[in-house]
């Protein structure tokens, strides 16, 4: 009995460690500067768990019945902490308040449970032992948990499915106490029929689990959701935050208001300040209408193209005033034409000529979206692309996905291309990179349109010199027969996301 | 009104599972509209002609050096070859309302599509006649690269099973070890017939006849080269019902071998387009569609002297040659000269039905390929028309559903497909479907059917080293050119049997 004892004390200790590792994490996670979150969650919790061991005095009657009733409690708010905290991220604007409500809960609970516990065995052994004993299982349980933590349960059970788990855990100890106590114990029944009901839920939460995280992290946009919509071909969501306004398409972020100037100065600029004779310009994707805004500002095009697949998208960015004030109305200015298209498709249908062509499609996430980054696309955009003009192609990141971006280089060199791949740094992307093609070697520009807060004259060289960790790598190029890079892409994604 | 006992518990059973749902309160599905239709398959002409009923009453004579009777790939093949020659009098005579054959195509609101035959493989280096009409078509360039657009797309293939798709077609997902060490033992033995340089597209130029692997089933091959693996029995019998229609017991080895050890290893197609070979078609009757007479059954080929007489409902061909391009087994039926004559050329029954797609089904594991099969179907699943698309973003579609009837003799087959409603065959087709795609009901707006009664011929064991396939009927000025020559109906052997015709006719007339 004793060392049954013991091994709930090891027990509770490591499920008391794992909400507060969970509920740091989380807060980590969620709204990021993690030492601050990992310092006060810690803090706090400590302190808790010092009200905790001071409230301990005030019980005095059936030691062993409150013990099991606070297991129940520890169970229940521990091991929900971690879904609740999820949804009120989702669906409230309280997170901190719920975080540090819940830690001081946990904490007092959780604070409550070792000076009961040493009371209970003050009979069983002498006090020396009673200390020595429960204090080493105590740092036991602590340091199996906390290399558990990081080694097992994130990775493989997840943080959500991990405070469940431990709930389950207290609520196993309750239950086991009631039985070991049998004895000395009143409302015997009662206290196994509330264990059993606390595992049940704590059940049905692992069993629900993902549907209710998946709900709630469709909604974990770290900011205020000001547009949401399900258009014909994909999910969009706006949030907003002070002066930070994001895109997301189909969860993926699309851009930030606060660094997206460092993009699309980088994605046009570079390409056609060289080339001082531009006059007609083709944009395939960016229905933001954020490059179009960088090339407005040379006067001598006349004028642009914009080929973007969904309508929804292009009117949004047309009328919606916050989002006509980020990309300067371009959208409407009597210099552009919208069209709303399959960009493949359209190019196969039509025979004009471009000086400049900018290529900024999503990520190839897909087989669909693939098809538009191979061989058979850029020849055919060859044949849209004025003798010495020029095509500048969105490539994702030359460092996160290293064998997708020197495919696309590849396979625009492919198709008979010169290319000139360059990268930046945007914050809210981390490195990313393009590349420049064209039938002629590319000679970076002399000149700028005024007010670049970016791109300038003496910096663009420089975005040419690749690191040693961003070098070529040994690719194959990327055809509709074998759609290689959406395999590259996918393979590099996971990778990141493990 | 009686019942017997098992009529009574059909009822009895038919009854509880409509009931049952709404017991547990679930509203019965509606049935949703799916309409559709038997297409033009001239399964009346070609009865009428059997019969002796039909007849034909021309009002006027043509006279034209060379007639092709039968527009599918074999007599457009022997007009490509006389065109290309410089010779331009003749006409091809084509029962149907289209030209095509078995490479015959349609279109819809969504797509283009197929009925029958759908690809190419890429030409080995000895298909020199594919080789050369497919430069001709700018599919194949000068430097030796293919058409980027008529490569099959990726993904190319898939599976279904356990539940889930799985790409490839070989089906080599949670094998035991003991199969896996078969299939990598089949492949190495395909591998060395393949290099034993026999088994060639076309036949003719690597066939050895006489071989001793025509003399048994491709089946019994299996089981006496110590194949048990039951995956591997299925992949082999999906093999032939997709090539032959037929099922390895029924097809010789030399043929299902012939499947696997005639295809290039490395292959980066096949080559394919949303109207399937259809798209070949269109491309030869742009070069010479005004010679071909569409709507033209054949009611009668006799001799006319020195030349031949082809009568037709509204007009009479009097020609020098004759290219009979139209099968075999029609021939005693049509040509004078051979009445009364029986072939045993045995033809494998198909249904082939097109299916328009409001949105795309629910899917289980890999993206939609363009070939998807369902593992212990008895069809042989679906081709998407729309694959060859290059738009990024697709909801409609055209799924192109292939069913060899190889599971029952073929007589009973085709009396199924001309007795069976095409609601019937619509509701086995998306039962079919369902293994896979539960929710297809929801998501079909049209299935439009095609029966082929005798699609194609069947190399049964013993057919390729018969003497009546090497050696048709000899009749001078009348040319036979169909791929039921070959004992295989593939696009190759249907071309090389057109052009070697056409040859003969240009020598004969020079």
């Amino acid at each position: 009995m004793n060392a049954a004892l013991l091994v709930s004390v090891f027990l509770i200790a490591s499920a008391g460690l794992i909400y507060e590792l969970v509920a740091s994490s989380l807060a980590s996670y969620l709204i990021g500067d993690s030492v601050f979150q990992f310092s006060t969650v810690i803090g706090t919790y400590l302190f808790a768990m010092g009200v905790g061991s001071w409230l301990s005095r005030y019980l005095n009657r059936g030691l062993v019945a409150r013990f099991i009733g606070i297991e129940l409690l520890v169970a229940l708010v521990g091991g929900f902490s971690s879904m609740a905290l999820m949804l009120a991220f989702a669906y409230t604007s309280g997170f901190r308040l719920a975080l540090y409500v819940l830690v001081i809960m946990v904490g007092v609970l959780v604070g409550l449970e070792i000076p009961l516990l040493m009371r209970i065995l003050r009979d069983r052994f002498a006090f020396k032992d009673v200390i020595s004993n429960v204090l080493t299982f105590d740092y036991l349980g602590a340091l199996v948990a906390s290399l558990a933590f990081p080694i097992i349960l994130v990775p493989k059970v997840g943080l959500v499915r991990s405070s469940l788990l431990f709930g389950i855990v207290n609520a196993l100890v309750a239950l086991w106490t009631s039985y070991l106590f049998a004895a000395h114990l009143g409302q015997r029944k009662l206290l196994r029929v509330a264990s059993a009901a606390t595992l049940l839920l704590l059940g049905a939460g692992m069993m629900g689990a993902h549907k209710i995280t998946g709900l709630a992290e469709d909604n974990i946009y770290s900011d205020e959701v000001i547009f949401s919509r399900d258009t014909r071909y994909q999910h969009m969501v706006l949030t907003a935050w002070k002066d930070d306004l994001r895109l997301y398409l189909n969860s993926h972020l699309q851009f930030s208001s606060r660094d997206e100037y460092r993009y699309h100065e980088a994605l046009v600029h570079p390409g056609l300040a060289s080339l001082p004779m531009a006059k007609h310009v083709l944009v395939l994707g960016g229905g933001d209408g954020l490059a179009v805004r960088e090339i407005l500002k040379y006067p001598g095009v006349t004028s642009v193209t914009l080929v973007d697949l969904d309508p929804e998208m292009t009117r949004l960015f047309s009328t919606q005033p916050k989002l006509v004030e980020l990309n300067g109305g371009s959208l409407t200015s009597p210099r552009v034409h919208v069209v709303n298209a399959d960009a493949f498709v359209w190019l196969d249908q039509n025979h004009e000529m471009y000086d400049f062509i900018v290529v900024d499609f999503p990520d190839p996430n897909n087989y669909g979206v693939g098809k538009l980054y191979t061989t058979a696309f850029y020849r055919l955009m060859a044949h849209h692309l004025a003798e010495n003009g020029l095509a500048v192609v969105q490539s994702t990141s030359p460092l996160f996905a290293r064998m997708s971006f020197w495919s696309i280089a590849q396979t625009l060199g492919s198709a008979g291309f010169k290319t000139s791949p360059y990268h930046i740094y945007v914050p809210s992307f981390g490195e990313w990179g393009f590349v420049i093609a064209g039938r002629r070697e590319y000679v970076p520009p002399a000149t700028l349109p005024a007010g670049l807060r970016f791109v300038s004259v003496s910096e663009i060289p420089h975005f040419f010199s690749f690191s040693t960790d961003m070098q070529p790598v040994a690719v194959e190029t990327n055809q509709l027969n074998n759609q290689v890079l959406v395999r590259y892409y996918e393979r590099e994604f996971e990778a990141i996301n493990r | 009104m009686t019942l017997s006992r098992r009529e009574f518990l059909g009822v009895v059973g038919a009854a509880g599972l409509v009931g049952a749902p709404s017991l547990i309160g679930l509203p019965r599905k509606t049935d949703r509209a799916i309409t559709g239709e038997f297409a033009d398959d001239g399964m009346a002409t070609g009865h009428a002609l059997r019969s002796g009923s039909f007849t034909a009453k021309p009002s006027r004579v043509v006279r034209v050096p060379v007639v092709i009777v039968g527009g599918g790939i074999a007599g457009l093949s022997a007009a490509w070859e006389l065109e290309r020659r410089g010779m331009r009098d003749f006409v091809v005579l084509e029962l149907l309302k289209t030209a095509g054959g078995n490479a015959r195509a349609g279109r819809n609101s969504v797509s283009e599509y197929p009925w029958a035959a759908h690809y190419l493989p890429v030409p080995g280096p000895k298909s020199t006649l594919l080789r050369e009409l497919l430069a001709e078509l700018g599919v194949l360039h000068a430097d030796g690269s293919w058409d980027e657009r008529a490569l099959c797309f990726s993904p190319q293939e898939r599976h279904y099973r356990f539940g889930e798709w799985h790409g490839g077609l070989e089906p080599d997902y949670a094998l035991t070890a003991r199969e896996r060490d078969e299939f990598r033992a089949f492949e190495s033995l395909m591998d060395q017939h393949r290099a034993s340089g026999q088994f060639t597209i076309p036949l003719e130029a690597g066939m050895r006849p006489g071989s001793p692997l025509d003399r048994v089933s491709f089946a019994q091959w299996l089981r006496d080269s110590g194949f048990r693996s039951e995956t591997l029995k299925w992949y082999a019998d999906y093999a032939c019902r997709d090539d032959f229609g037929a099922l390895s017991s029924e097809t010789s080895a030399w043929a299902g071998v012939h499947y696997f050890a005639s295809r290039q290893k490395e292959d980066p197609g096949p080559l394919t387009w949303p109207a399937g070979n259809g798209w070949i078609v269109q491309q030869l009757t742009k070069k010479f569609g005004a010679n071909v007479r569409t709507n033209s059954p054949v009611a009668r080929i006799e001799k006319d002297g020195n030349g031949w007489k082809v009568t037709t409902p509204d007009t009479t061909y009097r020609c020098d040659s004759v290219i009979y391009s139209a099968p075999r087994h029609i021939a005693p039926h049509v040509i004078h000269e051979l009445a009364g004559q029986k072939t045993d050329f045995v033809y494998s029954p198909w249904l082939t039905a097109n299916l328009t797609l409001d949105r795309k089904p629910k899917n289980v594991g890999v993206e939609t390929a363009w070939d998807n099969v369902i593992y212990g179907s008895p069809a042989l699943g679906y081709v998407v028309a729309t694959h060859q698309s290059l738009a990024t973003h697709e909801e409609k579609s055209v799924w192109t559903f292939y069913w060899a009837l190889a599971h029952e003799s073929p007589s009973s087959a085709r009396t199924r497909l001309a007795n069976d409603s095409w609601l019937t065959w619509r509701d086995r087709i998306l039962g079919d479907l369902a293994l896979a795609h539960p929710d297809i009901r929801d998501c079909v707006s049209r299935v439009d059917i095609m029966r082929h009664g005798h699609a194609m011929i069947r190399p049964t064991v013993g057919f390729l080293s018969e003497h009546e396939r090497l050696r048709p009927p000899s009749l001078p000025g009348l040319h036979f050119a169909h791929s039921d020559a070959s004992g295989i109906s593939i696009f190759e052997e249907a071309q090389y049997q057109g052009v070697k015709a056409a040859r003969e006719v240009l020598t004969r007339n020079r």
